[in-house]
């Protein structure tokens, strides 16, 4: 959250992610040096150079794998969601790899002439309408250069100042970066080796990554479908939420308004309260937090909100929309109409007996 | 291979003007645009100083309006 910046928030946690994430990532490096000096001896052996570019690309194109796998499946499955609070770091690293893996094809294939690299890997190759001898090169190039984007724009500083829409745009791009990555392979290295666990390996990387978004995707619009019951009272059209006991104490149950925008409403210390289902800092699902010292806390990053005003605890100042709730009996209603952020909304109270 | 030499050039020009305001904006500007970056730390500052280089014709333009707000202010 926003009080001041440091450079990087650390917390034993994160520590530790960190670590398991470096130590895998050198673990994978020289396991691939070991297995491919095995493999590739006498005539065919591989020089160390084209060796780490090997193992340096493979493990980015996994790692960006990974990274795009831990959102849907964080959303199938909340056991994991522990690793999508760190998914940040792990898509830094993903671009330190690739951006090893880049500078060194450069040095190596371009590096050692007499034009410049960069125009060299521009004009070595021109067969854009050969299929077989496409310069794959440039789609990788262009893949970096997203991923350095992304790396670059990863501190929270860029999401404040660049504005919520404009950040989660710029990092959107990281699925036109996974489709350049795959071309980037699937006409240099799968022509070049033409080997089966190669090209098994890609296809079964996209073909999860695809999977889990599709299903994750299906799910939600299916969850959403089942929440938009609409009562008129007052001259308002309330949207019915459920049950007060079908809210688990400290948690939030999600209604989808008729426009599509999700809100999360949550049951607390005998009250109910409606807020916007996107945090401020990164659009996570506030209604799958929960309340912890009074106030809810988005399960990726941990930003807090008060429930009954939307706005986090001083000295932070993020502020998320607020709606109106009333209990008729044992039904929780909600305006789908969102109050501006951090507009105070009086709970509707309840029963905490009711529950049983 | 003109076109290929036109680009070259112009990613060097764009990433030297880029390098040269970043080291400006996370010196000076980045305080300016947003009050919480004040008391930052130098990591924070050498953090966000790639990406200052590569989206500086917008931070420039944020920096410029900020300064010009604060002045009518």
């Amino acid at each position: 959250m926003s009080a001041g910046y440091v450079a990087v928030q650390w917390n034993p946690y994160k520590r530790r992610y960190d670590a398991f994430v470096c130590g895998a990532v050198v673990l994978y490096l020289g396991m691939f040096g070991f297995v491919g000096k095995l493999l590739f001896r006498g005539e065919h052996a591989l020089s160390d150079e084209v060796l780490a570019l090997r193992a340096l690309g493979s493990c980015a194109f996994l790692m960006l794998s990974v990274v795009l796998c831990i959102g849907p499946a964080a959303r199938l499955d909340r056991r994991l969601l522990p690793i999508l609070y760190n998914r940040r770091h792990l898509g830094v690293a993903t671009f330190l790899v690739a951006a090893l893996h880049g500078a060194l094809a450069l040095g190596y294939y371009h590096g050692f002439g007499r034009i410049n690299p960069l125009l060299s890997l521009l004009t070595t190759n021109t067969s854009f309408t050969s299929l077989r001898a496409f310069p794959f090169q440039l789609p990788g190039a262009a893949a970096l250069l997203i991923l350095f984007l992304m790396a670059a724009t990863s501190h929270d500083f860029w999401n404040r100042n660049l504005s919520a829409r404009l950040w989660k745009w710029l990092h959107m791009l990281v699925y036109p970066a996974y489709g350049l990555v795959v071309m980037h392979v699937a006409l240099g290295a799968l022509q070049a080796q033409r080997t089966w666990w190669l090209a098994a390996l890609v296809c079964a990387c996209a073909a999860t990554v695809t999977t889990l978004h599709l299903v994750a995707g299906s799910r939600e619009r299916a969850a959403d479908r089942g929440r938009t019951s609409m009562i008129e009272a007052d001259a308002t059209a309330w949207l019915e939420v459920g049950r007060v006991d079908e809210i688990p104490p400290d948690r939030a149950r999600i209604a989808c308004a008729p426009g599509g925008e999700r809100i999360a409403v949550f049951r607390y210390d005998g009250r109910i309260s409606a807020i916007s289902n996107v945090c401020a800092h990164q659009g996570g699902p506030l209604g799958e937090g929960k309340v912890v010292d009074g106030c809810v806390t988005c399960p990726w990053h941990g930003w807090q909100y008060r429930p009954a005003d939307g706005q986090a605890p001083p000295p932070f100042t993020e502020r998320v929309a607020t709606f109106r709730v009333r209990v008729d009996g044992r039904r929780v209603l909600v305006d789908p109409n969102a109050l501006p952020p951090g507009t105070p909304v009086e709970p509707a109270f309840v029963e905490e007996s009711c529950d049983a | 291979m003109v076109v290929a030499e036109a680009v070259v050039i112009l990613l060097a020009v764009y990433a030297l003007l880029g390098l040269l305001f970043a080291v400006a904006f996370v010196t000076c500007g980045v305080q300016r645009l947003d009050p919480a970056a004040r008391p930052a730390p130098w990591g924070f500052r050498l953090l966000i100083l790639p990406g200052s280089a590569a989206l500086w014709p917008l931070l420039l333009l944020r920096w410029w309006g900020s300064t010009k707000g604060g002045a009518s202010s």
